[in-house]
């Protein structure tokens, strides 16, 4: 009985699982180590384990699905329902942040001078900086758009181009706020405006982080021919993921820089 | 040893990136002169079995959802298998609840023991 007679993928056993959850273990107990006892060495362990393990998991995956052709439609389908599912909850994730933010800034207490912003507080003019990175996400959504077309239509001088220029925005982006997080008036310390603002724009920041790796990894992909014109769903997670990115920016700046400013 | 795969993938796109810079004609042109390699050139393993057949019209995976068939003698349930039994399960009427189980073996159609649709098992190869 050599081959299986189903589209579905039995997974080979891998130790990625195990070496990920003794990651994150040693990562949240040494965090609390870090905080108490002023050593980091039980998280900088857990910190290259789960490097590693992200690393090695994922490059599994790759060899299972592009070179040895185990990820059939059906287990493709699966793999969708997977980052949505994920992107899904990624989008709880940064409700409760809004939530927070909306539940100090719809009804602002007598120690913040029963106003929004809280006496004090020198906001960020929306349309300086904050502008500028809405027009660089935006563009940054285009050009990976861009990208899928091209892959789609088997250009590949023009994906590679197009997906360039995605991660390229992505950086200026993170750059842009890098100067804008040194230069701003106030600090996460400075009341519940400032834990909201940075707690929010800080995990959007990570976000964009890990969103123009992902897109890095996907440049890497395409130049080694690892996509097809019809077979590209790393991809196609990747671009999910930065719409996700952009669209939670859009929500942080009508919110947090312009309606709440 | 990450720090040299990461050298190792470095070069190696770096080299492939210039080499497409100097327009040398693509090393992959095939059916695709722009550059992305489709399916058909490139599937692999299970994935290549599997679209190779949808395009062919069969199904020997059973991606598709099974067809419809009247199940009567003349036009019995036509039931794929790669051996020389396998086990049918007849929803009688729809809603049923109770599914009636019996093993379905080569040669002539079977009935359903209790509603008496026809079944009729027929050899599938798999693709290799």
């Amino acid at each position: 009985m050599a081959h299986q007679a189903h589209a579905y993928h039995m997974v080979d056993p891998s130790p990625w699982p195990l070496t990920g959850a003794v990651g994150a273990l040693l990562l949240t107990s040494g965090l609390a180590v870090w905080f108490h006892f002023h050593s980091t060495i039980l998280l900088s362990l857990g910190l290259i384990l789960l490097l590693l393990t992200m690393y090695q998991w994922w490059r599994d995956i790759i060899r299972e699905g592009t070179f040895q052709g185990h990820h059939t439609p059906p287990v493709q389908k699966g793999l969708r329902f997977g980052m949505i599912l994920f992107i899904t909850s990624e989008v709880f994730f940064f409700l409760g942040f809004f939530w927070a933010f909306y539940h100090s800034s719809l009804a602002p207490t007598p120690e913040l001078g029963g106003c929004w912003p809280p006496t004090g507080i020198t906001t960020l003019d929306p349309f300086e900086v904050p502008l500028l990175n809405t027009a660089v996400l935006l563009a940054s959504g285009v050009t990976v758009t861009w990208a899928h077309h091209s892959i789609m239509e088997g250009e590949r001088e023009q994906a590679i181009h197009s997906l360039t220029l995605t991660i390229l925005l992505g950086f200026y982006f993170t750059f842009l706020q890098a100067m804008e997080y040194y230069e701003a008036p106030f600090t996460i310390a400075d009341g519940v405006y400032g834990s909201t603002f940075f707690v929010a724009t800080g995990f959007h920041g990570l976000h964009v982080i890990i969103g123009s790796t992902f897109l890095a990894v996907c440049l890497l992909r395409q130049v080694q021919y690892h996509f097809t014109s019809g077979h590209h769903f790393g991809f196609e997670a990747a671009a999910w993921y930065w719409h996700f990115v952009d669209v939670v920016w859009l929500f942080l700046y009508i919110s947090i820089y312009w309606w709440g400013s | 040893m990450a720090g040299r795969l990461l050298l190792r993938a470095c070069t190696t796109t770096t080299l492939q990136l210039r080499s497409n810079v100097v327009a040398r004609p693509l090393h992959r042109a095939m059916s695709t002169a722009k550059g992305i390699p489709t399916d058909d050139e490139q599937a692999t393993g299970l994935e290549r079995r599997a679209l190779q057949a949808l395009k062919r019209g069969k199904d020997p995976y059973s991606i598709l959802k099974p067809k419809k068939y009247a199940g009567t003698k003349e036009e019995p349930h036509i039931v794929p298998c790669t051996g020389t039994k396998r086990l049918v399960g007849c929803l009688c009427e729809e809603d049923n609840t109770a599914i009636v189980w019996f093993w379905l073996h080569e040669g002539d159609a079977q009935r359903c023991p209790s509603c008496g649709s026809h079944y009729q098992l027929v050899h599938n190869e798999l693709p290799h």
